[in-house]
């Protein structure tokens, strides 16, 4: 127990370290963005039909809120902000903290990733345990170059032919948003129908393109386990096969929950391209936005919380590994 | 492991439980009739965490649906000052344009059920202040603003222009101003804000103090959250989520008796091809322009119920020169280029549906011009795609043609570098045409990219770049046409009508443009200061102004015109019916959403 | 992998080598589809090599044919410019398997690198190069590649490679290094050394040479894990462009054709994607062949 005390404590500090280096990054990368959106946002109300002299007082106010002084005060005042939970104002949204901006993206975020990794989790360690132990047949073989595909094709691409196929040519499921407004929000079937119903393709997205791998992570996991002595020994007993399933199954299983963790955090920045073509509110769009609108603090902010969260899935999947893996909670270090 | 096994049967079933959900859906959204779907174009991305503020980039405010205006501004080619009643019934301008007195509508009221006074159109203007807007500026000298507010009765205001720098649109610009409820937003404002307003209108260091002031005043207003909605229009909103906004019918609207739909939905989008999608699913009654590929366009018109209504849009696009660069400081050789791009091929290309190909370079949307400058649109030079021309334009400009390429007078290589931001899909369309054309008539041509709008306007100010698009004609104010050829990209800064002029590369100057220009038949003109004359000039007084800002502009081409845009409103007849064709309104206002003034005045009919 | 564990002189390294091809025609042939993984790879480096010579620097546009559907003469219809949609993918390929190459290499080059030198000298080097790693492991490289792009335009193939492989190291250090301490630990080193081994015969002749396929597999998922990166960020449209490109192909027929919507120009929004998954189902097929030639637990018993 005091090692894993000591490892989460080392992890945290370091966690911490990680996260001052991003922000220090992603402060002064996004300050020395180029562009003029002033002179954009200008543009746009004189096509609106605004006067010049308007258009230009009203650029005024709105980029009153960006910081001021040398970028050595605003790098401090970002980062004691920072401490406070404070990330700034949001030029694109005066007047809403970006904290707030930011956790209304991530529940758009985090529901389908989750719901679409629990998925092809389960359906990946299914078919992968089946493609180990029938590796040499037709079926175990296809089951892995089909994984292998499906892991290697980009998420985009399955999410534009999901597009095409279900809501382009037989126009069956919705791809725009997350749910139909006419529903009164709360916990009631037509709400939940709508949500659900929205979140079916970018899910199917997610699932499809995860579970190849865990197709391809779970047959060599099997098959390492194969390989080792104590089910060598299992079957020269002559346990029943559905108990020495059992045994690979679960000694198969454990390795690919530290994976599970860090993809969930990974997942959380890749989501940028699924939230794109389906119109999903979450935080990867939020970050296209704010990279268009200029809005500084926003961007900083959703690219600091991105990291974060695979901080923390490091995190997580490191405890975890330290808490199955034997040699380590013996207090062997583990590499 | 167990549990997470039972997580996700649950999950499984919740998916199947939403297929037959997805029914019901359908069925419910299509009942009654009477439910409007629309966008608003001018604002990609709904925040369910905004507020129903108008003044707020991403409110939750839509103007003529849920945020009124004093007046809805037409589209009229040449009179800024028509419009279309809003707040107010009825108004009248004094015929020197020194003062409106606007009469509101009697039975105006708020969506909580209070009256809509003359203190909240007082108050709105005091906000307008803060924001800067045409009529309300607390810009010194600036033209066009009002001196004095004056409550006449509890229905009645008189407006006076501040007659040092008079404009003819004065009216246009009290007109354009959205009013607010007092009783929400009375403690934005101070209570001594109208004396600070007085101090800031004045010299010296106390008015620079009082203006900083107001500017400030402005975060807050932009920043202020309502607890609630609050509205005068016909409808109130009810809620947002990220993808869609719901509102409902406002009961105390004055005219509510003739607002057909009982509710409206404004669905989100992030691009383009996103209201398209809408479009060609038959999803939305009212959708403003959008520009959209012919076969796309195809798909539109063909769902059932759908129609294009075409207006008039005082927008234009030209190709724009830096003149700082060899060799397009030549003017040979900007009309060389002009006679070997086929415009009417480059439209075809880029913007079939979305634009007409401009007849020739006047600086005016072809449909304002003859309103404007009359019989001089057919004497002008239509540079007619004639490549002999443009090879004695070249040879005149001292370019040679070595193995049938152009290069430079001394030589070297010439490439015609054109500049588009990423995601202007019809301007890179349109750069790509015009670099085929240009390498048949060999002349060498490149198109380059950008990341996007802002880096774009950023590094074409600082004169990055040799050629790029630019948006021109933006109308009807014969000033705000002309400024856009003749203004502070080419050089010219009109503060308080007191013109000074940058050098080229210095201060936004990018055109880089002569101070003068020798104009056949008139003489040598500065294009700068006769455009700014144009913002204190009657109509009457504009047009010979115009005519001779015309010619300078086809002879010395500043920018090709390519081609004026087309207000395509997309509509559906569906669900609801009665849409106006008339091209004055078919755009009101800066971002007013026309569809919401057509249903509010009971032009819009449910169709049952 | 335990055949080059000890030392050989130079005539049974030859056999070694010879029995290695002979393994690698028998995997090979028993699997037809892993031919055809090897067919569809040559494929592509000769298209992207010597394919865009067959056509003009500036192709051929036809403003009267724009958005064509496929037909016997464009086999994939035509852009918005009334360009071939096929020349296209085959002139656009050049950059993609170009900028791919050059972050194939330098993800193994700096990786293999860093993961050698780590596990050869552990200790403290090991130990920043390893926090270094982790850190770049936990960077999330596609937001940073969103935010990077405003600032750099990383417009042409090798500077798009550059970036990529950059970003791409860790996991291979990480691996390699790996591979470094188990070889380490099973004494292998400390043999070398004692039978008088040069550190550069040893990483050079010993170590490299066993981890060559582990590399070589890992090479080729970069270049996969490339393809993909570079597609989705000019799809994205976050990215100037310059040249001919798959993802900018896919970006013009989605926000600019609406391929999405009409059929007509579902030919310039498939062709692409085909181009990608091909390329990905040569690769995986390629790979597979791979793993089971150097991965003797998945070869039959």
């Amino acid at each position: 127990m005091t090692i894993i005390a000591r490892r989460l404590a080392g992890h945290l500090a370091r966690g911490l370290v990680m996260i001052l280096v991003v922000a220090t990054i992603s402060f002064f990368i996004v300050n020395n963005i180029p562009g003029d959106p002033m002179a954009a946002r200008y543009e746009k109300l004189i096509e609106q039909g605004m006067s010049p002299e308007a258009a230009a007082q009203g650029v005024k106010v709105l980029y009153g809120f960006l910081p001021t002084g040398t970028l050595w005060e605003q790098y401090t005042d970002y980062m004691s902000g920072l401490v406070r939970l404070d990330l700034g104002v949001s030029v694109s949204r005066p007047g809403t903290p970006v904290l707030d901006v930011l956790g209304e993206a991530t529940k758009w975020t985090v529901l389908p990733v989750l719901a679409g990794t629990l998925l092809s989790f389960l359906v990946g360690i299914v078919l992968g345990v089946y493609a180990a132990i029938k590796r040499t047949g037709k079926l175990g073989d296809a089951l892995a170059i089909s994984g292998s595909l499906l892991h290697g094709i980009p998420q985009y691409v399955l999410a534009m032919l999901l597009v095409v196929i279900f809501a382009t040519l037989i126009p069956i499921l919705p791809a725009d948003g997350p749910v139909d407004i006419l529903f009164e929000p709360g916990f009631n079937a037509g709400y939940i129908g709508s949500l659900v119903e929205h979140a079916v393709l970018p899910v199917a997205t997610y699932a499809l393109s995860a579970y190849g791998g865990w197709i391809l992570a779970m047959k060599s996991s099997v098959v390492t386990v194969l390989g080792d002595d104590f089910i060598l020994a299992a079957e020269l007993r002559g346990m029943k096969r559905s108990i020495i399933f059992r045994y690979i199954a679960r000694n198969a299983i454990l390795p690919l929950f530290t994976i599970l963790a860090l993809s969930l955090g990974l997942l959380l920045g890749g989501a940028v391209f699924i939230e794109k073509i389906f119109n999903y509110p979450g935080l990867g769009l939020l970050l296209i936005n704010s990279i268009n609108d200029r809005d500084y603090a926003l961007m900083g902010g959703a690219f600091l919380l991105i990291t974060v969260a695979v901080i923390v899935a490091n995190i997580v999947a490191d405890l975890f590994y330290t808490v199955i893996d034997p040699r380590v909670r013996s207090g062997e270090e583990a590499r | 492991m167990k549990r997470l096994a039972a997580a996700v049967t649950l999950l499984g079933l919740a998916t199947v439980t939403a297929c037959s959900g997805g029914s019901t859906t359908q069925s419910g959204s299509g009942g009654g009739g009477g439910l409007f779907t629309t966008i608003d174009v001018n604002r990609p991305g709904l925040d369910a965490a905004a507020p129903p503020n108008p003044y707020n980039p991403k409110g939750n405010s839509f103007s003529a649906f849920n945020a009124m205006k004093i007046g809805w501004v037409k589209n009229h080619l040449t009179d800024p000052n028509q419009a279309l009643p809003g707040i107010a019934e009825s108004w009248e301008i004094a015929p020197d344009n020194s003062a409106i007195t606007l009469k509101l509508q009697p039975n105006a009221k708020w969506s909580d059920g209070q009256p809509v006074t003359t203190e909240d159109v007082r108050m709105s203007i005091g906000i307008a202040y803060t924001q800067g807007s045409t009529a309300f500026s607390v810009t010194p000298g600036a033209a066009g603003a009002a001196a004095e507010v004056t409550v006449v009765d509890d229905k009645t205001l008189k407006i006076t222009q501040n007659m040092d720098n008079p404009s003819p649109k004065f009216a246009r610009g009290v007109l354009d101003t959205t009013v607010l409820p007092s009783h929400v937003w009375k403690d934005v404002l101070p209570a001594d804000f109208w004396d600070k307003l007085k101090t800031a209108r004045g010299e010296g260091a106390e008015a620079e103090k009082a203006r900083e002031e107001i500017t400030a005043l402005g975060q807050k207003v932009l920043a202020f959250a309502p607890a609630k909605d609050v509205s005068a229009g016909p409808f109130v909103l009810e809620r947002v989520n990220p993808g869609e906004a719901l509102l409902v019918k406002n009961k105390h609207f004055y005219n509510a008796a003739n607002v057909a739909p009982a509710q409206v939905k404004f669905l989100n989008f992030t691009g383009n091809e996103q209201i398209w999608n809408y479009l060609t699913a038959g999803k939305l009654d009212h959708s403003g322009f959008v520009a959209a590929p012919t076969d796309v366009m195809n798909r539109i018109k063909q769902a059932p119920g759908n129609e294009v209504i075409k207006g008039y849009s005082p927008v234009a696009v030209g190709m724009g020169f830096n003149q700082s660069k060899k060799p397009y400081d030549n003017v040979h050789v900007r009309r060389g280029l002009a006679y070997l791009i086929n415009r009417d091929e480059v439209t075809k290309v880029a913007s079939p549906e979305g634009g007409t190909p401009a007849t020739t370079t006047t600086g005016i949307h072809q449909k304002a011009a003859p309103a404007w400058i009359g019989d001089t649109v057919g004497q002008l030079e239509p540079y007619k795609p004639d490549p002999a021309k443009a090879e004695e334009e070249f040879k005149q400009a001292g370019l040679t043609k070595k193995d049938g390429k152009w290069t430079l007078s001394d030589g070297s290589p010439w490439k015609v570098s054109m500049t588009a931001p990423s995601g202007f899909s019809d301007w890179i369309s349109a750069q790509e045409n015009i670099k085929s054309q240009l390498i048949k008539n060999g002349v060498d041509a490149e198109v380059v990219t950008v990341a996007d709008y802002p880096l774009y306007l950023e590094e074409l100010a600082a004169g990055k770049y040799d050629v790029g698009f630019w948006l021109m004609a933006l109308g009807p104010a014969p000033y705000d046409i002309y400024q856009r050829l003749y203004g502070a990209s080419n050089g010219w800064t009109n503060v308080a009508g007191k013109v000074t002029h940058a050098a080229p590369g210095k201060g936004g100057n990018w055109m880089g443009g002569p101070e003068e220009i020798e104009v056949e038949g008139i003489g040598k003109i500065n294009p700068g200061e006769l455009t700014a004359k144009l913002n204190t000039a009657t109509a009457e007084e504009a047009k010979p102004i115009m005519t001779q800002l015309a010619k300078a502009a086809n002879q010395d081409l500043p920018v090709i015109q390519l081609w004026d845009y087309v207000n395509n409103q997309f509509v559906s007849n569906s669900r609801f019916t009665g849409w106006p064709h008339d091209d004055e309104i078919l755009r009101l206002g800066t971002g007013v959403l026309a569809s919401g003034v057509w249903i509010q005045l009971g032009m819009v009919k449910s169709k049952q | 992998m335990s055949a080059t564990l000890l030392p050989e002189t130079t005539s049974t390294s030859a056999a070694m080598r010879r029995n290695f091809w002979r393994g690698v025609w028998r995997v090979m042939r028993r699997k037809p589809s892993r031919m055809a993984g090897v067919v569809i790879l040559a494929g592509f480096i000769l298209m992207a090599a010597f394919g865009p010579l067959f056509y003009p620097d500036h192709l051929p546009s036809d403003p009267d044919s724009i958005s064509r559907p496929p037909s016997w003469e464009h086999w994939f219809g035509t852009d918005p410019q009334g360009r071939d949609v096929l020349t296209l993918v085959i002139t656009g390929s050049r950059y993609v398997l170009l900028s791919a190459g050059v972050t194939a290499l330098i993800t193994v080059v700096v990786g293999t690198a860093i993961g050698l030198f780590s596990g050869f000298r552990r200790g403290r080097w090991d130990t920043v190069l390893m926090r270094i790693t982790d850190m770049k492991l936990t960077i999330p490289s596609l937001p940073l590649l969103l935010v990077l792009a405003t600032v750099w335009k990383f417009g042409n193939p090798l500077q798009m490679g550059l970036v990529l492989g950059l970003f791409g190291w860790g996991g291979v250090a990480r691996a390699v290094r790996a591979q470094t301490l188990s070889l380490r630990e099973r004494g292998f080193i400390e043999a070398a050394r004692g039978l008088g081994l040069s550190t550069r015969h040893i990483i050079g002749k010993e170590l490299l040479p066993s981890m060559a396929p582990y590399i070589a597999m890992n090479m080729l998922i970069a270049v996969t894990g490339a393809v993909y990166a570079q597609v989705g960020l000019f799809f994205l449209g976050v990215l100037p462009y310059e040249s001919d490109n798959w993802g900018v192909m896919l970006n013009l027929a989605v926000f600019q054709a609406g391929a999405m919507i009409t059929p007509n120009a579902l030919g310039y929004l498939l062709a692409p994607l085909l181009a990608i998954l091909l390329l990905t189902l040569g690769i995986v097929l390629v790979v597979d062949a791979m793993d089971e030639i150097f991965n003797p637990r998945l070869r039959e018993e």
